[in-house]
């Protein structure tokens, strides 16, 4: 099957005023399909490299391509394609949930039937529906993830960037959401999300990438990469090999 | 443009009390949503009582063709201070950036409708004080009635270039604080600078603008508006088109207003994810190694924690510790200048006898370091973060008392160095010096304990941005407004009383005062601590 690249990430490095690199010169490449896992240990890099494809880091270092389009100079081109979920999502605790869903609809020119439509389907799977007219001051952790999620994906993303989706659901919305990536990826949508849960991203991933102090320390698919074993196993020996 | 508005509607929408009241099930919150708002409304009547009353007073000195210059300059001034200190904190440095610089927005449109926030929440003080303004001139120049629309419709140009020029000030201070390393040290401090270099241009400027006045007076009120409008264009434009019909002055002022704004945010557009970025980044430490740790009573940690609070943000810094710093500045500018030469300026040459001010030395200091006491702020400045105290094995009487400590140890070394520094070079006796500096310590103490009572009975919590409750929050409006004209009241007073009892036991006096309010305001933050939780 003949895919193209959705995200490429060419040598991107960043640091924070010191001399020591958030982020080494990563490169990667997530094509149309891909769930691509990005894993590592907590300060490895893995936000520093999400927020920046997300457009909301900026770096100078490097080139971040998304469908055809630089983060850097089309960084418009490039959001209107893409959907962020942050790890802990700082949304407008003052708007209720059904009104920040309708700023995002807005923002990407949904019409009200086809907005009407996702957000009760969404909104359904996830069983939110019922706190839609409270104010997300009132959510908890777990609601407001739900709400992020229900957000990105009504705009129909050609890329899905998330950060720890899976920290703060519940089982039943974990399944739903990983239900909702296979379905995504079906349809030719690009997945890249960082997670701590190796298990959750060797049963979901077909492409995966360990970083270590900001390093890319192996890439690959699933199977080039745990060669019949577990990925956690594959993890630790990477992780020994590179101290 | 479209997005614009949908992202001015939202951020609007974000912070407004009629759709939290409307949405809110939480009765204790619908009730302080009404109070907030019948005390912002008595707040708004009183500014408009009080500029009706100054165009009152100007009508009968017959300067009443002044009221549109001054409507102008007191309109730009507010802008541009009440603009400045929250730049750092609506602009840059908040707390959605993430989500709304991921969605497809120009990076321009962001920070341009941020700004048109902060003037449109800003707007109803401003509208406040033109409308009074307005019926004032309105009853005595009774001028011909296309004026009211025109003034009202100027008046909303008014407040943007000074808003744009302190966010750019901003801005500026933001992107040389980003090439730092210590970057929220940096801007601080250049902050300061600017803050300061305000004062003093307004100080130059309004000395000048003084003895000018005292001479336009008695020639004709109308050389005011020119010797303002020769400092301040936008206010002689707004004062050209009122008075003279002058529509060329009316058009340069909407058209400087608006393409100002295209301009500077067309700039900061292409600045802003990197300032953004910088200012958000937490430097990588170096390598750290674990050394010997040191023990500390609650109370000390909650007060260090505070600290570390304090010192993480510009804003907290910036607007908590300015009278401090602007009363050590006093403090040397007497020993340098000369007491007697610094109160000939402020007063403007007039024959006095500057011992007979000597009383008042506690208190002028007070002014400053009494300005805004961190205690006020503090315990709505947890926020999201209230948690970690609520879940420490402590009770809140102990963190309060850690808060109180805190500006104490804030206070105290600047109003000790100050009313030394004044009582030096104002040659006080040195009974009398050690009865000031125990005046200052009792003030110190009440301004912590009344800032941490009027703190906990207007704990906020819910705050979207830390601006909210540094600069614009009840509890701030309740401690500081009364705290101000207060304090001015009480100089007055202890300087006519001076001149009839001993400058000791008048010091003896108002300690013994200070003392048992600061007693009285500590038991009822004991009190509160006991039985209050948001």
């Amino acid at each position: 099957m003949n895919t193209k690249a959705v995200l490429e990430i060419k040598n991107y490095s960043k640091s924070y005023g010191t001399d020591k690199m958030a982020v080494d010169h990563v490169t990667l490449n997530v094509m149309e399909g891909d769930i691509y896992g990005f894993i590592g240990h907590n300060g490895a890099g893995k936000s520093t490299t999400i927020r920046a494809v997300a457009g909301v880091l900026d770096f100078s270092e490097g080139e971040i391509i998304i469908d055809g389009h630089s983060v850097k100079d089309e960084p418009l081109a490039c959001k209107q394609v893409t959907a962020y979920i942050p790890d802990n999502p700082d949304l407008y605790d003052n708007l209720t949930g059904i009104q920040y869903l309708n700023f995002i609809a807005d923002v990407f020119g949904i019409s009200a039937p086809q907005r009407e439509a996702d957000i009760r389907k969404y909104a359904d799977i996830f069983e939110i529906t019922d706190a839609l007219g409270d104010l997300i001051g009132s959510y908890s952790h777990g609601m407001k993830q739900k709400l992020a999620i229900v957000s990105a994906l009504i705009h129909y993303p050609k890329l899905l960037v998330l950060d720890e989706p899976f920290v703060g659901l519940d089982p039943k919305a974990s399944f739903a959401l990983k239900e909702i990536m296979h379905e995504m990826c079906r349809s030719g949508t690009a997945i890249f999300f960082s997670t701590h849960v190796l298990d959750v991203a060797e049963k979901l991933c077909n492409k995966i990438a360990i970083i270590r102090h900001g390093r890319i320390i192996a890439a690959g698919t699933m199977e080039e990469l745990t060669e019949g074993h577990s990925l956690e196993e594959t993890f630790l020996e990477a992780d020994t090999d590179e101290k | 443009m479209k997005n614009s508005v949908i992202l001015l509607k939202a951020l609007l929408l974000s912070t407004s009390r009629k759709n939290i009241y409307r949405h809110t099930t939480d009765r204790k919150k619908r009730r302080k949503i009404i109070s907030n708002t019948i005390g912002m409304l008595c707040l708004y009547l009183m500014l408009v009582v009080y500029c009706i009353a100054m165009c009152a007073g100007y009508g009968t000195y017959g300067m009443i063709e002044a009221i549109p210059a001054t409507c102008a300059l007191t309109i730009s001034i507010l802008a541009f201070l009440f603009t400045f200190f929250k730049t750092n904190g609506y602009l840059f440095h908040f707390r959605e950036y993430d989500m709304l610089m991921s969605l497809p927005f120009e990076a321009r449109t962001i920070a341009g409708c941020k700004f048109l926030y902060m003037y449109i929440e800003s707007l109803p003080w401003y509208g406040c004080i033109s409308i009074a303004m307005l019926i004032g001139y309105g009853l005595y120049a009774h001028p011909p009635v296309s004026v009211y629309p025109l003034w009202l419709i100027l008046s909303l140009f008014l407040p943007v270039i000074p808003m744009l020029a302190a966010a750019f000030a901003g801005f500026l201070i933001a992107k040389i604080s980003s090439g730092f390393r210590k970057t929220t040290l940096i801007q601080t401090i250049l902050t300061f600078l600017f803050v300061i270099f305000c004062f003093s241009l307004r100080f130059i400027i309004d000395d000048l603008f003084r003895n000018e006045k005292i001479q336009a007076t008695l020639e004709s009120s109308s050389e005011i508006t020119s010797k303002a409008a020769g400092i301040y264009l936008p206010a002689a434009w707004f004062a050209a088109a009122v008075t003279r019909h002058d529509i060329l002055s009316a058009c340069l002022l909407i058209l400087a207003s608006v393409f100002l704004f295209a301009g500077i945010f067309y700039v900061i557009g292409i600045f802003y994810r990197g300032i953004n970025s910088a200012l958000n980044a937490h430097a990588a430490a170096k390598e750290y190694t674990l050394s010997s740790q040191r023990q500390h009573s609650p109370v000390v940690a909650i007060a260090l924690k505070e600290w570390k609070r304090m010192s993480g943000s510009t804003s907290y810094l910036v607007n908590c510790a300015l009278g401090e710093i602007l009363s050590a500045i006093l403090g040397i500018a007497t020993i340098l200048i000369g007491f007697d030469r610094i109160i000939a300026v402020v007063t403007n040459g007039a024959p006095l006898d500057t011992s007979m001010l000597q009383p008042a030395i506690p208190f002028i200091i007070y002014f400053f370091i009494g300005m805004i006491a961190t205690t006020v702020c503090s315990p709505s400045l947890e926020g999201k973060n209230y948690w970690i105290i609520r879940s420490l094995p402590i009770e809140m009487k102990t963190v309060y008392q850690g808060k109180m400590l805190f500006n104490m140890v804030l206070s105290v070394p600047f109003m000790a160095f100050s009313t030394l520094c004044l009582c030096i070079s104002a040659k006080v006796p040195a009974v009398n010096t050690f009865m000031y500096l125990v005046l200052g310590f009792a003030l110190c103490a009440f301004s912590t304990s009344w800032g941490c009572v009027c703190g906990i009975r207007h704990m906020r919590l819910d705050w979207e941005n830390e601006i909210e409750v540094i600069k614009q929050s009840s509890a701030v409006a309740i401690y500081m407004l009364p705290n101000m004209f207060i304090v001015m009241g009480l100089t007055v007073l202890v300087v006519f009383l001076g001149l009839r009892i001993s400058h000791i036991l008048l010091a003896a006096a108002f300690t013994l005062t200070a003392a048992l309010l600061a007693l009285l305001s500590y038991l009822t933050v004991m009190r509160l601590a006991k039985r209050k939780s948001p």
